[in-house]
């Protein structure tokens, strides 16, 4: 076949033609242009390797929930918390592998107030410490060492407790919390040890004296089972609070007081159920009782709390016509503040019902035998006020210079102290105070249920290791600490129920907190403002914030760049002459607080500002720190008597 | 091999929901969500499920302390158009790259490496579900290691949302078809939001499947549900005939997320009916 010059270029051109329709048409094109921009975006593509699923624990409350690890290759991927916990257990890997966590044991090399160490080893840093500790028991100065602890106590607590204990030190402490405010009353209304634990899978009818119980409040993988339960059986809930808050709302009646007034309240509601014929078979239930007819009748209740009496009849009802029922003290979520006596006037409210043995109990945390040594304070905001000298500061997973409101006293206390060591994963506003940080291991770390789910790549030790080995190399105290591990210590200390064998209502520190109370409820003059917290479950105490998932869920209405916003009423905002988003600065008789934003609400009580805790690190990784302000500065700090820890909850501020 | 006849869909029970932010914070990590410094700048942030806070404080009749709260998961809802049978939600119609479509269990997908980032899906959507990558997805250092490697990590410039977990329904498809299971309709799967919810708020199952507690046809029927911004399901029982005859003059998005809750307040923020 011949084949003409024109056939052979009509025949290219087509094969051209059709090659280039052909291309186009094809994914080619597409598939290129993809491979091109993840080719100029320097594309990060997560390895695969062997799935695996290991099990182990969220030892980040006492509840220590069970959850599943989905493992890739040698990495940790997921947290399967399968419908139980809460949000911190999803948590873990942002604290496992957070960018900015210590690594290595480090040692100040600059002045206090700064992050400025250096690396040192574990032998060198352990050696200076326990040589620190001994010469301050051979000198006699044991007094200047004191062991600070977290909110909730564990294995770790017990053995720096044991350290000061067994060096002569009275001054053992933990944050401020539901925990300490609740032995506190214990130990006065009950006469032995132990948190207040309600019966909540069984009871008929809860009433939540402020207690936020699912917004952080106890072990909150128990409260969200708990809410389950009730939803499902019908349990009845009154919540009383100054803020329609997530568990105000979630409650079958929500009972809105005057900021502060809760115990108060908790007057009316007794004075009630005395007058419906219940008693207590309490030691000064007479005394109680006198107090209640002559100084705290339903109508004076009503007037200082802004609660009608039907209400305050009826929430005493409530509770009389239930067969199991409940009174909840602890205002606020995982952060707490009120006082001894608050919680006193609850649990004589529970003796008044029956309750006190049945559904009201006592949890103990039990540890090995160890000295008893008088207390020179009760708690550790009044050792902070007082003119003790710290030399030794052993501070285990904590952070007090941002939790306590006594902070800026307790960082010029530990200025002067010539060893400070703090165990932390991340460098918190306590380490620009620290003389030593060690690093800690995360429970995904450590072999507490089978395996470790992940093999720790750096020097980090878990904070019970590090305190034990500085145990162990202080001679006179050494041989107090037998155990080979931290792990072995954890088999010596439990959780343990007891039951309340009698109540003994401490009237006269309930006078004295009632006659405060009604003075600041009263207050007039320039501080009008009632200012009181907030908290966001995910942030809680302020620990969550350095994790930025956290950041990620934010209302807008907290959190705006590095700007904290305040919740107020419009009403009140009206007469303050304040609209949405105005800027604001708060100031108390302590202080002023950095310029806020308001956001206006309805949820907020009138001549209320809602301030949201949690916020305001000075120092807490490149996540946290200076977003927002850390009302703490400005709070309350006047000193429960009896627990010695500030009552910060409600403060009088004028706003400009 | 049988045809898929899942319907993948959702039940939120904000009655039971504390707005605790587990679910949240499952999504992002399972995911693979990018890390920046600041997510507080709500509209730029990256996340495929908002837990919106919720309250009636802006109605003028509300006063304090007659105002509640609530929390509300808001993901992709996973609409289906008026035609169950030839799902066309609003996302899918305007994507001109076939970046976003419907897939045999009416699950909307989204593939991020096909999106060309015009954003009229952004537009389209009606319940703000879908997310713009407005910056290159960063991981910080070590965050790296917790990257999901079932989950593409999506370039800037392209745009995000949820996709019920698909991926986890593959990897439960590829573990069935090694373990010799046959049956596509075998395979079953949670998506991480509904897995993490501690008090079982969310609950995840087959729409078409009668012994589930997410069966359409059963939730249609609880008072308690509502869907969000679709007042028109307010007249499926009040008015059945302007229903039917609303469904044919209006394309509606039929979401396959409901929510539950005996809240009437709740109810009418969620739908945007009003009974006046």
């Amino acid at each position: 076949m011949k084949l003409e010059r024109k056939d052979f270029l009509t025949m290219i051109g087509g094969a051209v033609v059709g090659t280039g329709v052909g291309t186009l048409i094809s994914p080619g094109p597409w598939m290129g242009l993809q491979w091109l921009v993840e080719w100029t975006q320097d594309q990060y593509r997560p390895p695969k390797g062997e799935e695996k699923y290991l099990a182990s624990i969220c030892d980040r409350c006492p509840d220590k929930c069970t959850i599943q690890v989905r493992k890739i290759g040698n990495r940790a991927v997921k947290i399967e918390t399968s419908n139980q916990g809460c949000a911190v257990g999803q948590l873990l890997l942002q604290v496992l592998y957070h960018p900015q966590r210590v690594t290595t044991p480090l040692k100040r090399t600059g002045k206090k107030g700064k992050i400025d160490f250096a690396p040192v080893s574990w032998d060198e840093a352990i050696a200076d410490i326990s040589k620190k500790i001994n010469d301050a028991i051979n000198n006699n100065k044991q007094e200047q060492i004191i062991a600070i602890n977290p909110a909730y106590p564990d294995a770790t607590s017990m053995l720096t407790e044991r350290i000061a204990l067994f060096s002569g030190s009275p001054y053992v402490f933990q944050e401020s919390g539901y925990w300490a405010l609740s032995n506190a009353c214990s130990e006065i209304a009950f006469k032995t040890d132990g948190a207040i634990d309600y019966d909540f899978e069984n009871a008929d009818c809860v009433v939540s004296f402020g207690a936020r119980l699912f917004e952080g409040w106890g072990n909150p993988g128990r409260m969200h089972n708990v809410l389950s339960l009730w939803k499902k059986k019908g349990i009845k809930f009154i919540q009383i609070d100054s803020i329609a808050t997530r568990t105000a709302s979630l409650a079958d009646q929500w009972v809105a007081i005057k900021p502060g007034s809760e115990p108060l309240f908790a007057m009316g509601v007794a004075h009630y159920l005395m007058k419906y014929g219940k008693r207590s078979g309490a030691t000064n239930f007479g005394r109680f009782t006198e107090l209640l007819i002559n100084k705290y009748t339903p109508e004076k209740v009503s007037e200082l709390t802004g609660v009608s009496l039907d209400t305050i009849e009826s929430v005493a009802k409530a509770l009389i016509s239930a067969q199991r029922p409940v009174a909840v003290a602890g205002r606020g979520g995982k952060v707490n503040s009120s006082s001894v006596a608050e919680f006193a006037i609850i649990q004589t409210i529970n003796s008044m019902i029956g309750s006190m043995g049945s559904s009201v109990k006592l949890v103990s945390f039990t540890t090995p035998a160890k000295p008893v040594i008088p207390k020179k304070a009760k708690g550790l905001d009044e050792y902070i006020a007082s003119d003790s000298v710290c030399d030794i500061a052993l501070i285990n997973n904590a952070n007090p210079v941002y939790s306590s409101v006594y902070g800026q006293r307790l960082s010029d206390k530990l200025k002067k102290a010539s060893t400070v060591v703090l165990c932390t994963s991340l460098l918190n506003d306590t380490a620009l105070y620290a003389d030593y940080v060690f690093p800690t291991l995360t429970s995904l770390e450590l072999p507490v249920a089978g395996n470790a789910v992940v093999t720790p790549t750096s020097e980090a030790k878990h904070a019970g290791d590090s305190l034990l080995a500085i145990a162990k190399n202080i001679a006179k105290i050494s041989s107090q600490f037998s155990w080979k591990n931290y792990l072995e210590t954890v088999q010596t200390v439990k959780y343990q129920t007891k039951n309340i064998a009698n109540v003994d209502i401490p009237v006269d520190l309930i006078i004295t907190k009632l006659e405060e109370t009604e003075k600041i409820l009263s207050a007039s003059g320039s501080y009008s403002i009632a200012m009181i917290p907030f908290e966001i479950p995910t942030v809680s105490d302020g620990s969550g914030l350095s994790l930025p998932y956290v950041l990620k869920g934010l209302p807008g209405t907290i959190l705006k760049g590095d700007t904290s916003w305040v919740l107020m009423n419009p009403a009140t905002a009206s007469k303050e002459g304040i609209s949405e988003g105005s800027k604001i600065d708060i100031e108390s008789s302590r202080g002023e607080l950095d310029t806020v934003r308001v956001h206006l609400t309805k949820r907020i009580a009138y001549d209320t500002v809602a301030i949201p805790i949690g916020f305001g690190h000075e120092e807490f990784t490149d996540y946290a720190s200076e977003k927002g302000v850390n009302p703490k500065i400005i709070m309350s700090d006047a000193i429960d008597p009896a627990s010695g820890y500030a009552d910060w909850w409600l403060t009088r501020v004028k706003l400009s | 091999m049988a045809k898929l006849t899942r319907r993948w869909g959702m039940v939120i029970d904000l009655d039971k929901c504390t707005g605790c932010g587990a679910c949240n914070i499952a999504c992002s990590q399972e995911n693979n969500l990018p890390i920046f410094k600041d997510d507080s700048d709500i509209p730029k942030r990256v996340t495929f499920l908002d837990l919106v806070e919720v309250t009636n404080d802006k109605d003028p009749k509300a006063q304090y302390p007659d105002v509640k709260v609530a929390y509300l998961p808001k993901m992709c809802q996973q609409c289906s158009g008026n035609d169950p049978n030839h799902p066309n939600p609003p996302c899918v119609s305007v994507c001109p790259v076939v970046a976003t479509d419907v897939g045999e269990d009416g699950v909307v997908s989204q593939i991020w490496s096909r999106c060309i980032g015009c954003r009229y899906c952004q537009v389209a959507c009606p319940y703000e579900a879908r997310v713009f990558h407005w910056w290159k997805p960063r991981y910080e250092g070590s965050f790296k290691k917790s990257l999901n490697p079932d989950v593409s990590i999506a370039s800037r410039g392209t745009m995000v949302k949820c996709t019920f977990c698909s991926h986890i329904w593959k990897r439960e498809r590829d573990r069935a078809i090694a373990n010799g299971v046959t049956d596509i309709n075998a395979v079953t799967y949670t998506p991480a939001c509904a897995s993490a919810c501690p008090t079982n708020a969310i609950i995840f199952g087959d729409l078409n499947d009668p012994s589930s507690p997410v069966y359409e046809a059963a939730v249609q029927k609880n008072p308690r549900a509502v869907r969000l911004v679709h007042s028109i399901d307010e007249l499926r029982t009040k008015d059945p005939s302007e229903y039917e005859k609303r469904l044919k003059i209006k394309d509606y998005p039929n979401p396959k997320v409901y929510y539950l809750t005996s809240q009437q307040w709740l109810r009418d923020k969620i739908s945007g009916f009003k009974n006046s």
